[in-house]
């Protein structure tokens, strides 16, 4: 096939690229999950299994041996694409959004720097099969949220098959609701003539018991994230993010049995740091594992000390937070309650109304008041105009909440690690400061 | 009690000796290729100037983008709240303290003692700091200490790029070429970075008093550009170039326990 976008490499090029790379990435996630473990040494013993699923291989293994019992694995590029379609086709989702640097540069070649890092990460590693969750992929669903999401579901088109979703920029108009609904309905029939499954409503409401378990466990985690720190904020988000690649009812069970000790602890007073330690937000740019760590370890390495109790990215709590308004019913009705429940409940800022973006407003007001959040840092990298364009508005709201916002602007790159270290300490230390006043 | 505050600069390292809350002595040194070695030497010239010994000195603070290699230091502070302590140590009703360097801006808001309320910085790109000007001066083949007191004979006829140090020179060089007049130019590359300076600062919400400190405070042409862009009094207290050092002696003294 030819490519429309993507840039020929040499085999010898790609080998040396491939080998490289992944053996810098094993030695950087060894080292992550090693600090993550220094961070938090009386954690429960169960996050040795996050951890070693936070290691792909495992999961890239189960993947393999599905795969070959004809399984298909179907990948997913943002958050708004419905997982519990492809449970119900007996396939197996996983999202494919990069969080490795080094592919960013990469990425340069097909597209100019400016663009989103995630998506010239993406890129890189389409270009030279660097990821073994895109690799496995059989077909790809794109959402077409923001423009970087627009263009990457065109140019990975040249790497596997796609089926791009249009989700509408108002919300709440009628029309809105049948042009998504309409959408879910084309790539059900895609789905199920790629798979040769045929997804009744049947296997639909199963989908849809499988995603509300694993809701009611992510909810509970979050939950217990309120109160005096019982988990590391890093741990949170990395339990919140391997939801993404795992098996859903075997992350479920396990994510049950660490919510169960976590509030075993929460009744003991056993804390994962110290309970005074400034209770910090991350709002913005979608935070991947593992790469892209670089924010969650300096503020929970920081002196003093932050911790991590809530955060509004798509790659974090806002994952699996909304279950799917029902699980009965007609196939029209379920198709009804899983577009409603990709639609309606997104924070992300390519979505606009009469009063702006009021949905992430109100997410963030909630976090802060609930959470009982000291500071948000507002996280937003290059190449991301719609987040840093909702700064000031989220600004103001936080302003008026008398809650000290932070901006804070990176790259996919290792080489500012220092200079954001300095500003989040001294963000910390503001903080830290106004609990003693 | 004797402390000291020493602030590792990119380009220059500052100290500051306090007895009580009284300066008794101040050095300057160039931070070259050597900056630990430079700060020694730094610390030798103000033990100098104040007839004291290193050992008289109770508690040293370490602050700046070189914290991580300042010798004798016992603990250090981040730049941020160093400018806030330092801004209201030097001017008690400053409430919004802009500290420009050679290698970065801070926009820092504090309340009546000095606690840091809200910051900003400039981001990844030296077109928001001192370097900026340092490289146009050269690409107009003037002294930087000239160009100042040279922009305020300008009236304002015209502009450069201010998103980039790269593409402000060739805008520089481009109005040399149209022989525009230096003066003209050399203001329009003061404006070009108080523009930024006032985008930083407004990210957050600023508040009088408006002092300035660091290396660029001395600065007329620049001091006069920000006043304009602004549009509010600033004030620029004596020796401000000496504000982190200053702010992280001051720290010193609280870690030390005399207040």
């Amino acid at each position: 096939m030819e490519k429309k976008y993507g840039v020929e490499v040499s085999q010898k090029e790609a080998e040396e690229i491939k080998s490289t790379i992944r053996t810098a990435y094993t030695r950087l996630i060894a080292e992550y999950i090693d600090r993550m473990k220094k961070g938090w040494t009386n954690r429960p013993k169960v996050m040795d299994y996050f951890y070693e699923i936070a290691d792909f291989k495992t999961r890239e293994k189960e993947l393999v041996e599905a795969k070959k019992e004809g399984k298909k694995v179907i990948g997913y590029t943002c958050i708004s694409a419905p997982i519990e379609l492809i449970l119900a086709a007996d396939a197996i989702p996983v999202r494919v959004s990069s969080g490795w640097y080094d592919p960013a540069k990469i990425g340069n070649r097909v597209v100019p720097v400016e663009v989103c890092p995630v998506v010239r990460s993406t890129i890189g590693v389409a270009l030279f099969g660097l990821s073994p969750f895109l690799e496995l992929s059989d077909a790809l669903i794109t959402p077409l949220t923001c423009d970087s999401m627009t263009k990457l579901s065109e140019i990975i088109g040249d790497y596997k098959p796609v089926w791009a979703i249009c989700p509408p920029r108002f919300k709440s108009m009628n029309q809105s609701q049948t042009f998504w609904k309409e959408q879910l309905i084309k790539l059900k029939e895609e789905i199920e003539s790629f798979t040769g499954v045929k997804i009744t409503a049947n296997r639909l409401k199963s989908a849809i018991k499988l995603t509300h378990r694993a809701t009611r466990a992510f909810r509970r985690l979050q939950n217990l994230r309120k109160g005096r720190p019982v988990i590391m904020g890093r741990d949170a988000m990395l339990v919140n993010q391997t939801a993404m690649w795992d098996d859903l009812e075997r992350w479920s069970m396990k994510a049950e049995e660490l919510c169960a000790e976590l509030e075993r602890r929460a009744k003991e007073n056993v804390w994962a740091c110290s309970p005074n330690a400034p209770r910090v937000m991350i709002t913005g740019t979608p935070i991947i594992w593992p790469d892209n760590w670089k924010l969650p370890n300096i503020i929970e390495e920081a002196k003093p000390q932050g911790v991590i109790v809530a955060d509004e990215l798509c790659s974090g709590d806002r994952f699996l937070y909304d279950p799917v308004g029902v699980d009965e019913g007609t196939m029209d009705d379920l198709l009804e309650a899983i577009a409603e429940r990709y639609l309606l409940p997104s924070t992300c800022p390519c979505f606009t109304s009469e009063k702006g973006n009021e949905d992430r407003v109100n997410w963030l007001v909630n976090r802060v008041k609930e959470w009982n959040v000291g500071g948000v840092i507002y996280y937003v990298y290059r190449g991301c105009m719609l987040y840093a364009m909702e700064y000031m508005r989220i600004k103001k709201v936080l302003d008026q909440l008398n809650v000290p916002v932070y901006y804070l602007d990176t790259d996919y790159t290792r080489e500012d690690v220092g200079q954001i270290k300095t500003r989040v300490e001294a963000f910390l230390e503001m903080l830290e400061a106004r609990v003693e006043i | 009690m004797i402390v000291a505050g020493i602030d590792m600069g990119v380009q220059n390292i500052k100290v500051v000796i306090l007895r009580d809350r009284e300066v008794i002595a101040r050095s300057i040194i160039p931070s070259g290729f050597e900056p630990r070695r430079a700060a020694k030497q730094a610390f030798e010239e103000a033990l100098k100037e104040a007839k004291l010994s290193l050992k008289e000195i109770r508690h040293v603070t370490a602050t700046g983008t070189g914290v991580e290699i300042a010798p004798y230091a016992d603990s250090t502070i981040s730049m941020i709240a160093a400018d806030a302590k330092a801004g209201v140590f030097m001017y008690p009703s400053a409430r919004t303290i802009i500290d420009v360097g050679a290698e970065e801006s801070r926009v820092v808001v504090c309340d009546e003692k000095g606690t840091v309320l809200e910051f900003a910085i400039n981001e990844r790109c030296a077109a928001g700091s001192g370097a900026f000007l340092e490289a146009m001066a050269r690409a107009l083949e003037v002294k930087l200490e000239e160009m100042g007191a040279l922009s305020l004979e300008a009236k304002g006829t015209v502009s450069i790029n201010a998103t980039c140090v790269i593409f402000g020179e060739t805008d520089v060089v481009s109005l040399i070429h149209k022989r525009e007049p230096k003066h003209e130019i050399a203001r329009a590359i003061y404006d070009a970075l108080a523009d930024r300076i006032t985008s930083i600062a407004h990210r957050v919400s600023i508040r009088p008093d408006v002092i300035l400190v660091g290396g660029v405070a001395k600065d007329l042409g620049f001091t006069a550009a920000l006043k304009r862009k602004l549009e509010t009094e600033i004030f620029v207290p004596e020796n401000p170039e000496y504000a982190g050092a200053l702010g992280a002696a001051l720290h010193a003294l609280n870690k030390a326990g005399g207040k």
